[in-house]
């Protein structure tokens, strides 16, 4: 399977925004997520959708980070869903899982 | 059983785990949770330091390869990285002794979180003096290969960032620097080092106050304040036997 770089399209939902991720999130899908989050701007809960993410790297957990900054800083509340168990596992053992919820599904 | 298909960073990462352990000997490791960027006191910082290896026509796997298995010896002097016996691979736990001013040494250690053929990263423990992580990688870019150690940090407490602020931010630019010019020059490059700072997180997170309990700089200081003691203990212990 050829690595695909990572597209990210930011939805409003009623109460607040998703961002769909969808590829690879590595070095790479700085530019990506960085748009993606400013296409959120706005008050409200902020969802990021993995469903269709197959591979991240721990440079893209640095990422995630800095977006989990911003949005603390914005003072938005961070959710996470369509993680597999493997993810589940990763965001566990970064202490992301801390400060995001992380929904089933 | 799970029908979810194994993906490709699955071997990479460490699995998860609550508490480090660290063969004896060793302070401030054992039984220490690995931290976050998110979870320390400070400002957050990314730091970036990049050395290119043009004339070495190493791959970066190549690189990354002799890096892991050369990685205590690129440190600066005064300073100690004691090598799981596993090598660096996901979920080793590593030991440190770093040199501190006025002949403080520092006891902590690291968790290796991730591990692949071009990239790997440790993370810290409670205590250390910046929650977060390291990456060192290799790529290539512009027809040459090159070695880069990026650090996603907070100073774990507020003694740490007045640390930090104090002189404790250029150490650590030192510290890297130094290690990517040496692993540069055992590779045959010349070892230029470049380096930028962001700040990604101005704000510091005072609820984190409480990190200071876990602080490995006053706890090794008070270790070592009582090595003559433990001497004396020991000496007594033996004579009795």
């Amino acid at each position: 399977m050829q690595p695909t770089t990572l597209e990210a399209n930011t939805r409003a939902v009623a109460d607040g925004a998703v961002i769909d991720l969808r590829g690879e999130i590595d070095g790479s899908a700085r530019d990506a997520l960085t748009s993606a989050y400013d296409a959120a701007a706005g008050p409200g809960n902020l969802l990021l959708d993995f469903s269709q993410v197959d591979y991240i790297n721990s440079t893209g957990i640095a990422l995630i980070v800095g977006l989990l900054a911003r949005a603390r800083s914005d003072q938005r509340p961070v959710s996470a869903r369509g993680l597999t168990e493997h993810y589940r596992e990763i965001f566990e053992i970064t202490r992301l899982s801390d400060f995001m919820t992380i929904l089933a599904g | 059983m799970s029908t979810q298909p194994e993906n490709r960073d699955a071997g990479a990462w460490a699995q998860p785990v609550h508490r480090l352990t660290v063969s004896e000997g060793h302070i401030n490791v054992s039984g220490r949770r690995p931290t976050a960027p998110m979870h320390g006191f400070g400002r957050m910082w990314q730091k970036t330091y990049r050395t290119s290896l043009a004339g070495t026509n190493l791959s970066p796997s190549e690189v990354i390869t002799v890096w892991k298995e050369h990685f205590p010896e690129f440190w600066p002097a005064g300073n100690r990285f004691f090598a799981p016996l596993a090598g660096i691979a996901p979920g080793e736990v590593a030991a440190l002794d770093l040199s501190m001013p006025g002949g403080l040494k520092l006891s902590t250690g690291v968790l290796v979180l991730y591990a692949d053929e071009e990239s790997f990263t440790l993370m810290t423990p409670e205590g250390h003096m910046f929650a977060g992580w390291i990456t060192f990688s290799a790529f290539a870019e512009d027809g040459a290969t090159w070695a880069q150690a990026q650090v996603l940090m907070r100073a774990s407490d507020p003694l740490y960032e007045l640390g930090m602020t104090f002189g404790g931010h250029r150490q650590e630019d030192a510290h890297w620097s130094h290690t990517l010019k040496a692993l540069a020059e055992h590779l045959g490059a010349s070892g230029e080092v470049s380096a930028e700072t962001v700040c990604v997180d101005r704000k510091r997170q005072w609820s984190r106050v409480g990190n200071v309990w876990h602080n490995a700089g006053m706890r090794s200081a008070l270790h070592m304040a009582g090595a003559p003691g433990r001497a004396l203990k020991n000496a007594f212990r033996r004579h009795e036997v």
